[in-house]
């Protein structure tokens, strides 16, 4: 009887997801009216012959050529039926082939008579659907604990976003101390809805900010000891202010989840066992906070090095083909993400040695 | 020396004095990370298949990721495969969201850095976009199916007759403690690698809509929350196959 009600749970469930990402991508196909931009849908395409061309590196491309009909969707120009022509190549490396039914960015034209060139695709219907499975997961597997996961990212992106705004009014001037600041915020926040508000967390946030520092003030003492040698700034990508303090914030903030996901795990395995074995002695909860941290470490690290190397992937390619030796194709694009990736590193190990420290030196056996 | 070496020998020392041998087991299989990657790259601009190349590179990435932590026996034949079912997972949802968005190559934002560079290469971003999302979703998985593994068979150990149902139960338990920090470890890697572009978003005034239908920004959103979704499922394929191997070894039991 029991298993009749949950499978019929899940299939109701599983009806309501499907159901809910569809209705997410339904809504963002058929929100042309909330832009501001002319968008245009196309209903239908000719392609045109192929091109085959070589470049000075003997890289084989074709390039297309398509014109396609459609209708302007929202604005001054609703309802207008228009045909435009595009251009694409193999690699797609900048321009989009278009198929039928597909929603787009343009310019209009009006002199000398109503033209339009292509922007872009419209991309919010995807990412909708992909967001909507996303959250239906958590919901689902995580059930009511998915409110604190989702509404922690919310607060955290809604701070981020007020850093940025404080970042721009001061030019830059002020990044490093910005993010710092927002890090401790960061911190502050996330603990506190992972943890909930006791000693135990104070020993996590404590555990999580001195790593975080220590590990900036190393990287800054091994960048001066170096003089910065094999670290190309110049190759950080989207740099609108001064590239060093810059990339110093966004390690920063970019290790700071992986270290406070290390601090909680081996702070709360430390209080439970200090509860079950109040006799345990300071050294003998670090010994084994060690082994604990010894242990997720190196996964850890890892979790970061491919979030920080993978986005290095296209433009590296890119180097390599247009002749360029792996050596300068590595410094020019994949440098900074090893170099972000080993700072991390060593702020994940500072945090096992730190947070085994404090939590044996501050939590007390008779504490939750 | 280089910046780099240095900061790679301060990490490796502080790693021997924390986990000794173990430590320079987790180091190596950075250094050897690195080079698979790094040689999925090389292959790619030969020519060969994008994606098939990265669906083998990341078997492989796997298991050195999982069978050098130093985790049981045990537990890491069950991650191990638990993250390649996730795997599997993550391909199917990446390869249509990303013809769909259409995110390979670059946006307006890398017009700058692309100056002087021939982008007509013959090799298809959009590819080359699939791969970057597959490759960066493999650090989370891996370390998800590793926790939650090692928990239950720490449970296994400790509690011999446990039946496959309660197991299963512990193990959603666990996952849901690993889940709520895990998912700050991706976001905040996140935040703190596109930080540049934030400012540049807000610096050049785009709008919500702009942002959300930017080529770049869109890339690795999409690129995060697949590794969302990886490390979500990871909890019950991996709670799972450790309670179908529990109940095949109950039944094994029994026949003798």
């Amino acid at each position: 009887m029991n298993d009749k009600l949950t499978s019929k749970m899940t299939w109701l469930q599983i009806a309501l997801v499907v159901a809910f990402c569809f209705l997410a991508a339904f809504f963002c196909q058929h929100n042309d009216g909330l832009y501001q931009q002319t968008i245009y849908q196309v209903n239908q395409v000719q392609n045109g012959k192929a091109t085959k061309m070589t470049d000075e590196f003997q890289n084989v491309d074709h390039y297309h050529n398509q014109r396609f009909f459609g209708t302007i969707t929202n604005g001054k120009y609703a309802g207008h039926h228009l045909s435009i022509k595009n251009a694409y190549s193999d690699s797609h490396a900048m321009d989009h082939q278009y198929t039928k039914g597909q929603k787009l960015f343009i310019t209009l034209h009006t002199q000398p008579k109503l033209h339009a060139t292509v922007k872009d695709i419209k991309r919010d219907a995807p990412i909708a659907f992909l967001l909507a499975i996303a959250i239906s997961l958590l919901f689902v597997i995580l059930k009511l604990r998915g409110v604190t996961v989702i509404s922690s990212i919310l607060i955290n992106t809604i701070l981020f976003w007020v850093a940025v705004k404080l970042d721009h009014n001061n030019n830059g001037a002020a990044v490093i101390w910005i993010f710092s600041v927002l890090a401790v915020v960061f911190c502050f926040v996330t603990l506190l809805l992972v943890m909930g508000w006791s000693k135990k967390m104070l020993v996590t946030l404590s555990a999580v900010l001195c790593a975080t520092a220590a590990t900036i003030l190393i990287t800054l003492i091994v960048f001066g000891l170096t003089n910065e040698r094999g670290i190309y700034y110049e190759s950080m990508q989207y740099v609108t202010q001064l590239p060093k303090p810059l990339f110093i914030a966004e390690v920063l903030i970019g290790v700071l989840g992986a270290v406070m996901d290390e601090a909680t795990d081996i702070v709360a395995s430390l209080a439970t066992l200090k509860q079950e074995r109040p006799e345990l002695s300071s050294m003998a909860i670090f010994k084994s906070g060690r082994a604990i941290g010894k242990s997720i470490m190196g996964p850890l690290i890892n979790v970061l090095f491919f979030i920080f190397m993978a986005e290095t992937l296209a433009m590296t390619l890119l180097y390599l083909k247009n002749g360029n030796t792996w050596h300068y194709s590595f410094s020019m694009n994949m440098s900074l993400g090893m170099t972000s990736s080993l700072i991390s590193g060593i702020g994940i190990v500072l945090t096992v040695i730190l947070s085994s420290a404090f939590a044996g030196l501050w939590i007390k056996g008779d504490e939750r | 020396m280089g910046a780099i070496t240095a900061l790679g020998i301060v990490l490796l020392v502080l790693m021997i004095i924390v986990g000794g041998k173990q430590g320079i087991t987790s180091f190596l299989s950075l250094v050897v990370n690195f080079g698979i990657l790094f040689f999925t790259i090389v292959l790619i601009a030969f020519h060969l298949p994008p994606i098939i190349v990265t669906i083998v590179a990341s078997v492989i990435l796997l298991s050195i990721t999982i069978f050098w932590s130093s985790a049981s026996d045990n537990a890491s034949t069950t991650a191990f495969q638990a993250s390649v079912i996730v795997l599997i997972l993550i391909v199917i949802i990446i390869i249509p969201i990303e013809y769909w968005a259409q995110v390979g190559g670059f946006g307006l934002e890398d017009s700058e850095e692309l100056e002087g560079l021939s982008t007509y290469v013959g090799i298809d971003f959009t590819k080359v976009a699939i791969a970057t999302a597959i490759l960066s979703s493999l650090g989370a998985v891996a370390e998800a199916a590793i926790a939650i593994a090692s928990g239950l068979d720490e449970i296994i150990l400790q509690h011999q007759a446990i039946k496959s149902d309660q197991l299963f139960l512990d193990g959603t338990v666990i996952g849901k403690q690993i889940i709520g920090t895990a998912v700050n470890t991706l976001f905040f890697g996140f935040f703190g690698s596109s930080l540049a572009l934030f400012i540049w978003f807000y610096g050049l005034n785009y709008s919500f809509g702009d942002i959300l239908n930017d080529k770049v920004f869109a890339a690795e959103l999409i690129a995060i929350v697949v590794s969302l979704i990886g490390v979500v499922t990871t909890i019950p394929v991996t709670t799972w196959l450790m309670s179908f191997k529990l109940k095949r070894l109950h039944k094994a039991q029994l026949k003798r």
